[in-house]
């Protein structure tokens, strides 16, 4: 479970299939420091850059539900726990341990996340961006392969997502470029560029690790059920 | 642990309750993540339920008093891929229990493993840094 074989890194990725089940690795980058699970898997990495105005202002705004500034449900404003779509590249850190699978087809590479069905859809097909995209929750993206690497371009979000779930912000610029690339056939990378010029000083970098689990299927995760704990957490919170 | 040095414990704790399991979903801040407690009991529930599954359970102390406790553990997708199944625990099971206690002297714990009366045990795979 930990890690992997050397004959399993040894095998070899397939040329331009990402197909599978993939989940974030735990494996620590280095074997310097103790890396918590967070870290490894809700994190998007240590290399933010530092924010604007704009982008610090909105990151103060933001209350969430656990972390360092951390607060009740009740008082979080963190648009996921009202259950909205939690935008890119926050969907590949919602439910620790939660996979995606993805499957390709002509002209397309989906992903299918089983934290609350959210589907998003890459065009391989040469299409650009459409023109006056409608902000949405997910983006608008397109794909082209660089010998074994996906190049993945999204455009087009609205604003109302958090980057991550400690409430680092993004804005409706926000431009993401994937570089996904499956380094063998049990592992994949996903070095994500952050350009927001809006929200931060310059573009950055969250690296990204996915092992594939193949003997898991996606099982359900209905963010509506979240909702079961409100009740309960108030009641753990009035006075005894 | 069982024995005298839960007694005094339970007597405390019997003080602070209220007639329902006082329930805090708070993440990883709200539990003791350095110190392991292994209660026994009685099932009296189990939800298999997302995003945290339960299990409600009954601790008789010494002097005969039930306690009413609450163990929180992962979603049903974590659970399943770690063996267990809606049938894994049914009300009246007695189990040995381990998990994390909640800071707020309430009768909730964060579940790290489960023994049931078979002696089959039951583990997690937790998201935070807890003592394993």
């Amino acid at each position: 479970m930990r890690g992997q074989t050397a004959p399993e890194r040894a095998a070899k990725a397939p040329a331009h299939d990402l197909t599978g089940l993939w989940r974030r690795a735990r494996r620590a980058p280095d074997k310097k420091r103790q890396y918590t699970i967070f870290e490894l898997t809700a994190s998007l990495g240590n290399e933010i850059a530092p924010m604007t105005p704009w982008g610090e202002e909105k990151f103060n705004a933001a209350k969430p539900n656990g972390g360092a500034k951390g607060v009740s449900l009740a008082e979080s404003n963190d648009p996921a726990l009202k259950c909205f779509p939690p935008g890119v590249p926050r969907i590949y850190t919602s439910r620790l341990g939660a996979p995606f699978e993805i499957v390709q087809s002509q002209g397309r590479v989906i992903m299918l996340f089983e934290y609350d069905h959210i589907v998003r859809e890459i065009y391989t097909d040469g299409r650009p961006h459409p023109p006056d995209l409608n902000p949405t929750w997910m983006g608008d993206s397109i794909g082209r392969w660089e010998g074994n690497t996906l190049v993945v371009d999204t455009v087009g979000f609205n604003d109302k997502s958090w980057l991550d779930s400690v409430g680092h912000p993004h804005s409706d610029a926000l431009h993401l470029v994937e570089r996904i690339q499956r380094v063998g056939r049990d592992t994949m990378i996903d070095d994500i560029t952050i350009d927001d010029p809006k929200s931060y000083s310059k573009p950055w970098v969250s690296h990204m690790r996915f092992e594939l689990k193949p003997d898991w299927s996606l099982l359900e995760y209905v963010c509506e059920d979240f909702l079961n704990f409100q009740d309960l957490e108030q009641r753990s919170e009035s006075p005894k | 642990m069982k024995g005298n040095r839960f007694v005094p414990f339970a007597l405390a704790v019997g003080l602070l309750v209220v007639h329902a399991p006082v329930f805090a979903h708070h993440g990883s801040n709200s539990y003791d993540s350095k110190t392991l407690t292994t209660l026994k009991g009685t099932v009296t529930d189990f939800q298999f339920i997302n995003p945290h599954s339960e299990i409600f359970f009954d601790v008789t102390d010494s002097a005969g008093v039930v306690h009413k406790w609450v163990a929180e553990a992962v979603s049903v997708a974590s659970l399943s891929r770690y063996g267990w199944t809606k049938n894994s625990i049914k009300p009246g099971d007695q189990i040995s229990i381990t998990g994390n206690l909640a800071k707020n002297g309430s009768n909730t714990m964060r579940l790290s493993k489960l023994a049931l009366p078979n002696g089959k045990v039951l583990t997690v795979e937790r998201g935070e840094d807890y003592a394993q």
